[in-house]
């Protein structure tokens, strides 16, 4: 359905709560592994080196630019984290037909955090890197590369789904 | 063309349930039942705001293009990058669909992201009758490419971080970074500022809240 005046659509997306329940599940798996194992390995004059993702904030954060690991670790960890474990809260009880505490303020935190997190431009951000190392040393990508990728694409798929499905399944179950 | 206004009808900005205001006034405030959020027929000062959002930005817009925004040090030299001879840098490794990534993300969509958002404004404002379904969809655009701009900042900060880890070289941030995210940030906030229904308010004097 179409608004009759601008065009744009209703009720973007899918509404089947289990669905997204197995997406979340399946982004925040993804971003346990984009954590905790290494993004890429440097070779350079018989030199190994890896780095993970904290790494790279500790790094930054040495480097007196609080800034930058600030605004790394709130748009790469923080706000997915929460998004995801809010998600989940909210899902879980839902799909089993009981409203969840707090209920309308988590969903307000929800769409407050959205914009902030930017796992799909840090992705884009890993392979710029990559070639602009190329010039310094050999980089190679590793497993914690993988797991940001799958993070990048199901939060993405997560915008498929229609937040006004929760919405509609809570006032059903209260009522 | 009907409007939400039209029909005493606004939707809520905390949840998107559409709600029956009791006012006919177009700054009537309702509560929303669902979740509690104030609900207006329009954002008050959304112009205002945006407008203020925009200059800002556009100010920030000079020095991160024209500063440098990382150093790099591998014995015996040492360069200094703008985000243009980044752009280069990529072109010259022969890594053409990267660098037209990167100078879309960085410089083509900032400047784009600032003229949209300033048009928009005034062509609002102004109760501009030309093509506003047009319009509306060059809002919903911006609103999905505003954060691919971060794509530098994240380049910088991971460089910097790895190549410390591998200490093979040197690579620091310099004095662009800070504007650059800036720009990113404010045109993030100047967008979600702006209210679109008001680009349907073609007659003077209509649903104005905040764009008179």
């Amino acid at each position: 359905m179409r608004c009759v005046t601008c065009g744009s659509q209703f009720h973007r997306g899918n509404g089947d709560l289990g669905a997204m329940l197995a997406v979340t599940v399946t982004a925040a798996i993804a971003l346990v592994v984009a954590n905790a194992l290494p993004l890429l390995t440097l070779t350079s004059g018989g030199q190994q080196t890896r780095a993970t993702l904290w790494q790279a904030i500790g790094a930054s954060y040495d480097r007196e630019l609080p800034f930058v690991a600030i605004a790394l670790s709130m748009t790469l960890i923080v706000a997915p984290a929460v998004e995801l474990g809010l998600l989940m809260w909210l899902l879980v009880p839902l799909c089993l037909r009981t409203r969840p505490p707090g209920f309308v303020a988590m969903m307000g935190l929800l769409r407050a955090l959205r914009p902030w997190r930017m796992v799909e431009v840090f992705f884009l951000g890993l392979i710029v890197a990559i070639v602009k190392l190329s010039a310094l040393a050999t980089a190679v990508p590793e497993w914690g590369m993988f797991g940001v990728a799958v993070v990048a694409v199901s939060l993405a798929a997560l915008a498929w789904f229609d937040p006004g499905a929760l919405w509609r399944r809570a006032g059903e179950v209260v009522a | 063309m009907i409007r939400g206004v039209d029909l005493q009808l606004a939707s809520c900005h905390g949840c998107e349930l559409v709600i029956r205001m009791r006012d006919v006034d177009h700054d009537a405030i309702a509560v929303c039942p669902r979740c509690g959020a104030p609900v207006r027929f329009r954002k008050r000062n959304a112009s205002s705001h945006v407008l203020a959002l925009v200059v800002a930005a556009a100010a920030l817009y000079f020095p991160a293009n024209a500063l440098t925004i990382m150093y790099t040090e591998q014995f015996p030299e040492r360069r200094a990058d703008t985000i243009l001879s980044g752009v280069k840098f990529l072109w010259g490794r022969g890594s053409w669909a990267l660098a037209a990534i990167v100078f879309t993300a960085s410089i083509l969509v900032p400047v784009l992201k600032l003229g949209a958002l300033g048009f928009l404004v005034i062509s609002t404002i102004r109760h501009s009758a030309w093509r506003p379904r047009a319009r509306t969809r060059l809002y919903r655009a911006l609103e999905v490419v505003g954060h691919w701009s971060m794509l530098d900042v994240f380049v910088v900060a991971l460089l910097t971080a790895v190549v410390q880890l591998g200490q093979f070289a040197r690579v620091s941030p310099g004095p662009a970074v800070l504007p650059f995210a800036g720009v990113v940030l404010l045109t993030m906030l100047a967008s979600a500022s702006f209210d679109a229904r008001a680009i349907w308010d073609l007659d003077r004097g209509s649903g104005r809240g905040g764009y008179e």
